[in-house]
């Protein structure tokens, strides 16, 4: 069948020179810009001070060689990636943004920071890792709150709790129209692909409520017709894959595409480059919009929280929605967080829902992809 | 009377089976795959007639390219259908060939329930069997021989075949026994292998296939270190190609 591409502006299938363009135009109009890497940065207390974040590059094996220069090379291809840009100032986000949003998320990453802050200036939020605990909420409330500190000083700007507020209900509504958008992947055959989940996620995330919506109401649209029209993706019989684990981009997007390649569907892209980015509400009208955005950020079920039972019940409410045939659990090179929590949550997926599970353990590079090419079918001819 | 051939390109070597439609064995070739794999695929076939092709193994991407009429199945699938005809009962198979090693747990009706396969490295595979062996101034056959003779257990800590190597080159260096280096060796893999298994399946016999069954030393140790029983089919590094002859057998009866 031959599809329409979604967007049709020329960029479908590029989603970073898209944002690209984007990120100028605010450049022209002079908006500060801040470079975040991670789930965890606030973006709706950005919005609020009317500072744009961009995220950073991070997912290409060309800038690895030279951060390998210093960082040791059995370190997670992610945190190479992202300094390996940084030291050849060959991500241009990075070059617009004043200054970078870290958090302590995990060691390797927190120890690049490190290096990091000699090149920008760069401000590390200290994240609770245990977020069930009486204090985890008090002590990111206060963070956020330096984080804003931090933001109004580098920024000659302010946030009130009246921007904030503003901010919340915006993402909100975003956010709730953005699960509508995936809603459309839950729809059997599915009516949108990864490709473009992929493309529209990657705008969606930095953007604003009032710049998204608009364009999200026309891509729904779009789709409403496409179900008139029985436009689908693949057939019924196709395989339906939830792909969960570390976040998937660039050269990582060999996953999803030798998963089509092999006949199936990616239905759920559940990470921080996926749905994961949307999920959640942030209560509104709250007497303290910041500690409202902290619960919400504490709750992202990301492996390096410990526990992460959360990871576990939305996993299972992804897959009561999306009615995966089988789970992929795509794990970076020595990320030890997804790695080790894999184990736990093949147990789950095959337990609780009977579905098949493959944890793949790869990288940036492509001289794997035979390999995970026969994995891949051989969990598509256990299905069969 | 049709017949169907089943062709497995491994990195090491292609196997080529040819069975009649109640799956007895026609005709069997085993050639090494060398630089060219297609080339000695089609040298192979030209010889052997048969109607329909399947191709398994980590070429058969390439093999479905260059002949039209050909289908493909994993090596996973195939070397389960292999095996299930000899043992009919097999709920357990170990696999390791040239590049990759599997673990595959079989449901009652022989089909596929679960797999483990290596990642990216030689580690726990024949390729590395081969590089050590090299180093050792053994010949393949004569390395396991060798091992299983071995009169202690040596440990070789390095799961990475460049540090196992370098390892290895200290030992002799210390002047250790060539043969307890090489039951070290073979032990590498067997901890390797014997992790797999146990992440598919924890009980029962455990049939043993690919090129790298015909080594005794690791068949004794992977008995030994579960405590399970292992089988070892007839030529098992042909239960891949048979496995995809079969299975086009079997379509081709159905739909009879
Ligand atoms: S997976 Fe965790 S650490 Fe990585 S971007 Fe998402 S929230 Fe941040
Ligand atoms: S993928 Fe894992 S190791 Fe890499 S940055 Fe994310 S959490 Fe850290």
């Amino acid at each position: 069948m031959n599809i329409e591409p979604l967007m049709n502006d020329g960029f479908d299938g590029e989603p970073a020179r898209r944002v690209l363009r984007y990120m100028e135009g605010h450049k022209e109009k002079g908006h500060p810009i801040v470079g975040i890497y991670c789930g965890y940065a606030p973006i709706e207390l950005i919005y609020a001070m009317g500072i744009v974040p961009t995220v950073l590059c991070a997912f290409s094996k060309a800038p690895i060689p030279s951060a390998e220069a210093i960082l040791p090379a059995n370190l997670c291809p992610l945190i190479k990636s992202s300094y390996g840009f940084i030291l050849e100032g060959t991500c241009p986000f990075f070059s617009m943004s004043s200054a970078i949003i870290a958090e302590t998320t995990c060691d390797g990453k927190k120890k690049m920071f490190e290096l990091a802050a000699q090149v920008k200036p760069l401000h590390v939020m200290d994240l609770p890792q245990l977020p069930d605990e009486v204090e985890a909420l008090d002590n990111w409330t206060v963070m956020i709150r330096k984080l804003q500190g931090f933001l109004e000083k580098t920024y000659h700007t302010k946030a009130t709790d009246q921007t904030i507020e503003t901010a919340i209900q915006k993402t909100n509504r975003k956010n709730s129209m953005m699960r509508k958008f995936y809603d459309y992947a839950a729809i059997h055959p599915p009516v949108i692909n990864w490709q473009e989940m992929y493309d529209v996620g990657f705008l969606a995330l930095p953007s604003t409520g009032d710049e998204m919506i608009p364009l999200l109401e026309t891509l729904l649209e779009k789709l409403d017709k496409r179900v008139e029209q029985g436009v689908h993706y693949g057939s019924p019989e196709s395989p339906r894959v939830l792909v969960t684990g570390c976040p998937v981009g660039g050269d990582a997007l060999k996953i999803f595409k030798i998963i089509e390649a092999a006949g199936g569907l990616v239905v759920v892209p559940d990470a921080c480059t996926g749905i994961k980015a949307f999920m959640g509400k942030i209560e509104e009208n709250t007497p303290d919009p910041v500690r409202a955005i902290a619960q919400r950020y504490l709750e992202i079920p990301c492996a390096c929280m410990t526990p992460n039972d959360r990871r576990l019940s939305s996993l299972s409410e992804m897959i009561e929605k999306f009615k995966p045939d089988a789970v992929v659990d795509f794990v970076l090179t020595a990320c030890h967080s997804y790695n080790v929590e894999a184990y736990k949550v093949g147990e789950y997926v095959g337990e609780r829902h009977g579905l098949p599970y493959l944890k793949i353990e790869s990288d940036y590079s492509d001289n794997d992809e035979g390999q995970i090419r026969t994995k891949i079918e051989a969990l598509f001819e256990i299905l069969g | 009377m049709k017949v169907y051939a089943g062709i497995d390109i491994g990195s090491r070597t292609i196997e080529l089976v040819v069975v009649d439609i109640q799956g007895n064995i026609m005709d069997f070739i085993q050639t090494d795959t060398g630089f060219d794999p297609i080339t000695e695929a089609s040298r192979i076939l030209a010889g052997v007639p048969h109607d329909q092709i399947m191709a398994t193994g980590y070429g058969r991407g390439l093999f479905e390219t260059a002949f039209d009429d050909a289908q493909t199945i994993t090596e996973i699938k195939a070397h389960a259908r292999g095996v299930v005809s000899i043992f009919p009962g097999a709920t357990t198979i170990l696999d390791i060939g040239g590049q990759d090693s599997k673990a595959i747990a079989l449901n009652n009706g022989g089909r596929v329930k679960k797999f483990e396969m290596n990642d990216r490295c030689a580690a726990g595979t024949g390729k590395f069997l081969e590089i050590m062996a090299k180093n050792l101034g053994f010949s393949i056959d004569e390395f396991g021989v060798a091992a299983l003779d071995a009169k202690n257990d040596l440990s070789i800590n390095s799961m990475c075949t460049v540090f196992a190597e370098s390892e290895v080159t200290s030992l002799i260096a210390k002047g250790a026994d060539r043969k307890e280096i090489a039951r070290g060796l073979h032990l590498s893999v067997v901890k390797r292998a014997a992790g797999m298994i146990n992440r598919v399946s924890s009980l029962g016999p455990i049939v043993f296939s690919g090129g790298v069954a015909n080594n005794p030393c690791i068949k004794a140790l992977i008995s030994q270190k579960l405590g399970r029983q292992v089988l070892v089919p007839e030529m098992p590094q042909r239960m891949g190609a048979l496995g995809a002859a079969l299975i086009l057998a079997e379509k081709a009866s159905e739909s009879d």
